[in-house]
């Protein structure tokens, strides 16, 4: 424990000796003193002095506590956390490592009565220190100036501590990791961003090619609907003379079934999107992570219902697929809130455990 | 305390890669409370030796043990005390900060550690300098803050890689003393060094590696025994009678005759000394002459043929490892 402790408190002292780590704790209290400067209203938002009219009023039916959770959350969790601090973070920490074991360092820690791979899991827990402050501060912060300013008060945004402190490790996982294997702070954060990159489009990738199974299950429906209501029309025609009644429907009936057949067996897409979420399942998903936030702190049934009057999916008679975007996107989304927080921080969770092993096993084994 | 070895390394052995062998089976011992010396030239494998027993390398074999446990037992280190060679404690630390984190890091209660720190601090001269941060120090105060961190647990063994590293003679001189100190409270202590001067001062025992093997290992007086001998010098040549003379040599050199005794005992050379006067030579001076650590040292690394060994160690013929 003394051991312990002792790791914590030199990682606070190196983070204290860098600049960067108090220039991130400025601009984030200045990201939490913008939450100051604005507020909603029956027309629109004030920001500071000056107010704009906008759909998002308290007319609509956005309360002003739903307004602050969404602003914590769309601008100071995705934007400042989720990318701004954590480039910063990494930048910050990705030294830890290559540092940690450069020749002279490591030798006087190596030497004392501490195994090598608590030596490892300490400095990479005291890695995550960085960030855990800078959340903390941000939300201790957003709560406070929030609660202040509206009388609102919202505990519930505390969950975003080790939410954010959880989506940091993943790429603190890999960044550990390429500092063991490269020694070197450039390389190990370069290949970390590079890693978020690749994480990023997999991830984008697989939320594109939901839309488009989520489009063409829609299709088939579409075209399934019509084909039974072509059958229904062929067996509601009473005169049986009426044969360019019957040869239409007839006709009909057999482009569908055709389009039908088609849209069936055209399972490229399907198959894609099964690969790409075959790869997402054993990388961290750090969107998914973020979102559980989101799905945490906002009631959907607090956000105000709009346009519900869009027309529903249909086959014109040329047989084109007129699809229903709004829906689409609806069942996208809730196919993607259906994933279970399980799934989600547990697959993402073995990664960074493998990743970590991984690059434990490494430090364990070299030598210095 | 035990009296039985404290560092006992048998067939010690070391491959980096597949080809250079650092260490090719390495037996040493090192009693409590002596001073112990390992020399030998760059490459010879010392660090690697100093680095295994202190766990930042693994060995590719090992038999013996360090304070009675097997080398590489974690806990028995908090009984011993390291200042590596080319070490960097971090610069936005203070010197006092160091030593504490390094007492912290052998598991010691704050409220010792931090004795000890300002204890030591003393000690090494270093207290006015004690809380500035380590990038405003020089090479020597790195120096002197990274011995008292290698004392600050108390240590049974203190493991000190080049101590005097950067030091300057004034400093040099503080180090000698501290070590002659240590020795006398009860501490062991290894050295390595390129400071032959200074470890003849302070040095009990020595071991001069060549290679990746202990090619000397002993007491500087015992090694240096067969070196011992009396050099008298005559004026004029040499008498015939001095063929006859066991473990002598002769040499003449303008008008005067070196004659070299082997022997360390003063009484064997008195006979001698009674002859050559008996015949009325004049003795210009006799000088009992004894091997150097230097001396000891380059005959420790010259070869048969007269080379000296080069640094690095043992490349390996072939393909695999042994």
């Amino acid at each position: 424990m003394i051991q312990t402790l002792a790791l914590f408190s030199d990682a606070y002292r190196l983070l204290n000796a860098r600049k960067i780590f108090w220039f991130t704790l400025l601009l984030t209290a200045l990201v939490v003193l913008a939450f100051l400067m604005v507020g909603i209203h029956e027309t629109g938002i004030r920001i500071i002095v000056w107010d704009i009219d906008l759909p998002i009023n308290t007319s609509s039916g956005w309360s002003e506590s739903l307004f602050y959770k969404t602003i914590f959350m769309n601008l100071g969790v995705k934007i400042w956390l989720t990318w701004v601090a954590t480039i910063l973070g990494l930048i910050t920490t990705a030294s830890i490592f290559p540092e940690f074991i450069s020749t002279g360092s490591i030798e006087v820690i190596l030497s004392k009565p501490i195994g090598r791979f608590r030596l490892f899991l300490t400095k990479y827990a005291t890695g995550l220190l960085f960030v855990t402050l800078q959340v903390s501060v941000f939300t201790v912060g957003s709560f406070l100036v929030i609660g202040i300013k509206s009388g609102i008060w919202m505990p519930g945004i505390f969950i975003a501590i080790p939410i954010v402190v959880l989506f940091f490790s993943y790429l603190y996982a890999i960044c550990a990791f390429f500092g063991v294997v490269t020694k070197s702070t450039i390389a190990a954060l370069l290949l970390t961003i590079l890693c978020w990159f690749c994480i990023f489009i997999v991830q984008t990738s697989e939320t594109t090619l939901l839309f488009f199974v989520k489009y063409q299950e829609q299709e088939i429906q579409a075209f399934e609907d019509d084909l039974q209501r072509s059958k229904e029309r062929l067996a509601g025609v009473e005169d049986p003379d009426d044969h360019e009644r019957w040869k239409f429907l007839y006709e009909t009936i057999e482009v569908r079934e055709k389009n039908l057949k088609e849209a069936n067996e055209s399972n490229g897409v399907r198959l894609t999107h099964n690969i790409i979420m075959g790869a997402l399942t054993v990388l961290p998903k750090t969107d998914a992570t973020i979102e559980l936030l989101e799905r945490w702190t906002i009631d959907l049934s607090d956000l105000p219902q709009s346009n519900p009057d869009t027309p529903p999916p249909f086959v014109t008679e040329d047989g084109d697929f007129e699809a229903n975007e709004q829906e689409i996107t609806r069942s996208m989304s809730q196919d993607l809130k259906s994933r279970s927080p399980l799934w989600i921080i547990g697959t993402s969770l073995l990664f960074e455990l493998f990743v970590c092993g991984f690059a434990g096993w490494l430090f364990c084994r070299r030598d210095y | 305390m035990s009296s039985s070895p404290i560092i006992d390394l048998r067939n010690v052995r070391k491959t980096f890669g597949r080809k250079v062998q650092a260490l090719r089976g390495v037996d040493l011992s090192v009693n409590p409370g002596e001073v112990f010396g390992l020399l030998g030239p760059n490459g010879a494998g010392k660090s690697t030796l100093v680095k295994i027993l202190m766990t930042v390398i693994r060995p590719d074999g090992i038999e013996g043990t360090l304070l009675g446990k097997p080398i590489g037992h974690k806990p028995s280190l908090a009984r011993v005390g390291y200042l590596p060679e080319h070490h960097h404690f971090p610069d936005y630390l203070t010197g006092r900060q160091v030593i504490r984190f390094s007492g912290a890091m052998t598991g010691m209660r704050r409220v010792t550690r931090n004795r000890n720190a300002d204890r030591l601090l003393e000690r090494v001269g270093m207290s006015s300098w004690a809380d500035k941060r380590l990038k405003s120090y020089s090479k020597g105060m790195l120096q002197r803050i990274g011995l008292a961190q290698a004392m600050v647990n108390e240590p049974d063994l203190i493991v000190l890689d080049e101590p005097t590293d950067g030091v300057d003679p004034v400093g040099r001189r503080e180090i000698r003393d501290l070590l002659l100190e240590l020795r006398d409270e009860g501490k062991t202590i290894f050295l390595n060094s390129h400071l032959l001067s200074e470890l003849e001062m302070v040095c009990d025992q020595v071991a001069i590696m060549v290679k990746g093997e202990v090619a000397m290992h002993g007491a500087i007086d015992d090694l240096t025994l067969d070196s011992r001998r009396f050099e008298i010098d005559v004026q004029g040549t040499a008498p015939d009678w001095f063929d006859a003379m066991p473990n002598t040599t002769v040499s003449t050199h303008d008008e005067t005759t070196r004659i070299v005794l082997r022997t360390d005992q003063a009484e064997e050379i008195q006979p001698l000394i009674d002859r050559l006067r008996s015949e009325h030579r004049t003795i210009i001076r006799i000088t009992p002459v004894q091997e150097s650590l230097e001396d000891l040292f380059m005959r420790a690394v010259t070869e048969d043929d007269g080379t000296v060994q080069g640094p690095g160690g043992v490349i390996k013929e072939g393909r695999g490892r042994q």
